[in-house]
């Protein structure tokens, strides 16, 4: 089945090839090839490669057989243009290749020499370069406005740069103005979500089953001493040397807490990086999870959020 | 314009030049090996191999038979242009960090870094001089006291250097008496460029100081500003018509430490007289380091950073490209 491929674009890496073969031919000339076609024969054997000059064209036609097996018949054809140069130029184009170039044929060899995409030259006139001003405003703006602020102070300036980074201090008397401990402003709603968001887990979307369904549960619940996880918060990226006394001290201040959990390994006895703390009320743990979300202990960001019920996943 | 891009060097390019008539193009880079392209078609026509260190300048005589290159593994060393050999090599106590023939092709300088408690110096020679080399023995050694030599070119008749320093200022040394004969700052940080018109009259500097200047190259005479934003690498006088390339961009060590978007790289086309930027080129990823026009000013070339070459031929549209005042 022959098929053949106009070509009226080549591709890029066909040029450098073009061009190659171009130079090896005349010195002084240049060319670009205007066909590039494919034709699969069905002969066992490869015909020697031919090459026809009819006046200012030039016909290369070659043979070679391609990964599928398949001969494949290359017709180039190409423009000979002859330019006139002084002698000295005519004879640098004669000298021969030398240091890294020494082996490489005749004509450009592609792993040095490429062509590029076609690009323009973008004339800038006064307009433009007003146009241009306007590009750059957007940094500008932001200059303005404020990217950054500070999970502790609020202030404009990244968290880890606060100079109140290392006292839990101003997180807690923020909270201790806010009158609703449970939603204090925009921080407040990070803690709010979880809790919308677990009913709603129970109720659509995935299959429930009934015994769990509703807010009363039904007699299918047997573990009587069942812990209530809903004052329980999950704090995550802790580091290696974490105790659990740290984890007191870093807690109390929010509120009474009933229970710390602190994962270890068991041979090594040291953190697995993550805890959960039951708080007496769950105000206690919404504070909690506001006011350490994020905080920076022991050079890692504290992850704060509240915990999954551990029998529903 | 589909340019050429040329990748002979594995590290950033610090100078190209064409040869007098353009057919050549010449590139070293912070690797070893200087290259020599034919500027028609791009393909590379050797390198000249031997060096150890970042080559930081070279410079081919009018003949094209003889190229200089100044390199960080403290030496400077004259090549056969034709075949590549070595045919002489000096040795320093310092980094070479700018050399030059002078326009008779007979003398080359070279001027050393100051480095490792040595002070930079601006040496002559004449390279016809057989005992200059066999004993080395410049035919002046001028010591530079101040801020080091960061470019430096052969003046109008070859009575003088032009020398740019780190500082930003301009010196002029007689060849001869090896004096100081004019100095003046107006760039106000390292000069990284110098080159010279067609006839040798005036040169176009490139300075850190994100402005590139045009300078009368007897008097020292401040003549035209171009301002960019960003720190200029290398300036080049068109040929053929009064443009300046202007090639430059972030410095390469804080491409990385900014948040603006990329750019910035492209090479800008100034009137000369006008002092207005009226065209710009894209393509170089990182900052332009050198660039150079073809002495017949219907193509320029630019290295950069990112340790490509790219010849251009302009389009017909430069050519038409009439600049409205």
């Amino acid at each position: 089945m022959p098929s053949v491929e106009p070509d009226n674009k080549p591709s890029w890496a066909d040029q450098v090839e073009d061009l190659d073969d171009d130079v090896d031919d005349v010195p002084t000339t240049s060319g670009s090839s205007k066909v590039d076609a494919h034709i699969t024969l069905s002969d066992e054997e490869l015909p020697p490669p031919e090459e026809v000059i009819d006046g200012d064209t030039k016909v290369i036609t070659e043979y070679s057989i391609n990964d599928e097996g398949k001969k494949v018949k290359i017709i180039r054809t190409y423009r000979v243009e002859t330019r006139k140069a002084s002698k000295t130029i005519a004879r640098r184009k004669a000298w021969p290749k030398f240091g890294d170039s020494e082996y490489d044929g005749p004509g450009p060899n592609p792993s040095t020499t490429a062509i590029c995409d076609d690009i323009f030259m973008t004339f800038v006139t006064n307009k433009e370069e007003a146009l241009n001003d306007k590009e750059e405003d957007p940094m500008a703006k932001l200059k303005g406005t404020r990217i950054v602020q500070c999970r502790i102070c609020k202030g404009d300036h990244w968290t880890t740069k606060c100079p109140y980074k290392d006292t839990l201090g101003p997180i807690q008397e923020e909270l201790e103005k806010s009158d609703k401990p449970g939603e204090p402003g925009a921080a407040g709603a990070k803690g709010e979500k979880p809790e919308q968001a677990a009913p709603a887990r129970a109720a659509g979307g995935k299959y429930v089953p009934p015994s769990l369904r509703g807010a009363n549960r039904g007699p299918g619940e047997s573990m009587a001493q069942r812990r209530d996880d809903q004052a329980t918060i999950r704090v995550t990226n802790l580091s290696e040397d974490t105790r659990e006394s740290d984890l007191q001290e870093l807690f109390r201040p929010f509120g009474a807490i009933s229970r710390i959990y602190l994962a270890k390994d068991k041979v090594t006895h040291q953190s697995k990086g993550f805890a959960f703390i039951n708080f007496h009320r769950r105000e206690d743990a919404a504070r909690a999870i506001t006011g350490v979300n994020g905080f920076g202990y022991d050079n890692l960001i504290l992850n704060v959020e509240w915990a999954r019920p551990s029998n529903q996943q | 314009m589909k340019p050429l891009m040329l990748q002979g060097h594995t590290r950033a390019i610090t100078q190209i030049r064409y040869n007098r008539e353009g057919d050549l193009l010449f590139s070293c880079a912070k690797d070893t090996k200087p290259c020599v392209w034919y500027s028609i078609n791009g393909e590379r026509l050797g390198t000249y191999n031997g060096h150890n260190g970042a080559v930081w300048a070279l410079d081919i005589d009018w003949q094209t038979t003889k190229v200089l290159t100044a390199a960080a593994d403290n030496s400077a060393r004259l090549w056969d242009c034709e075949t590549g050999k070595q045919l002489f090599q000096w040795d320093t106590n310092n980094a070479v960090r700018t050399c030059g023939f002078s326009y008779s092709g007979d003398m080359i300088m070279f001027c050393t870094d100051r480095q490792m408690g040595y002070n930079p110096t601006l040496d002559i020679y004449d390279i016809r001089a057989g005992e200059q080399l066999a004993n080395n023995a410049p035919l002046l050694s001028i010591p530079i006291e101040g801020p080091k030599v960061t470019s430096a070119v052969w003046g109008g008749l070859d009575e003088y250097i032009i020398t740019g320093h780190e500082s930003g200022e301009f010196s002029q040394f007689d060849v001869k008496s090896g004096e100081r004969v004019r100095n003046v700052k107006i760039h106000s940080k390292q000069i990284n460029d110098i080159q010279l018109n067609k006839d040798r009259t005036m040169f176009v500097s490139a300075s850190k100081d994100t402005n590139a200047m045009l300078f009368d190259a007897d008097s020292l005479d401040h003549l035209k500003t171009y301002k960019t934003e960003r720190p200029v690498n290398s300036a080049a006088m068109s040929p053929r018509m009064d443009h300046v390339v202007l090639g430059g961009g972030q410095e390469a060590m804080q491409v990385t430490t900014t948040s603006t978007r990329i750019g910035k790289f492209d090479a800008r086309f100034f009137h000369l007289i006008f002092e207005e930027e009226f065209g710009r080129v894209k393509g170089h990823f990182g900052p332009i380091n050198s660039v150079a026009f073809h002495p017949d000013g219907k193509s320029y070339s630019s290295g950069g950073e990112d340790g490509y070459v790219r010849v251009h031929y302009f389009d017909p549209q430069y050519f038409e490209f009439e600049f409205e005042f």
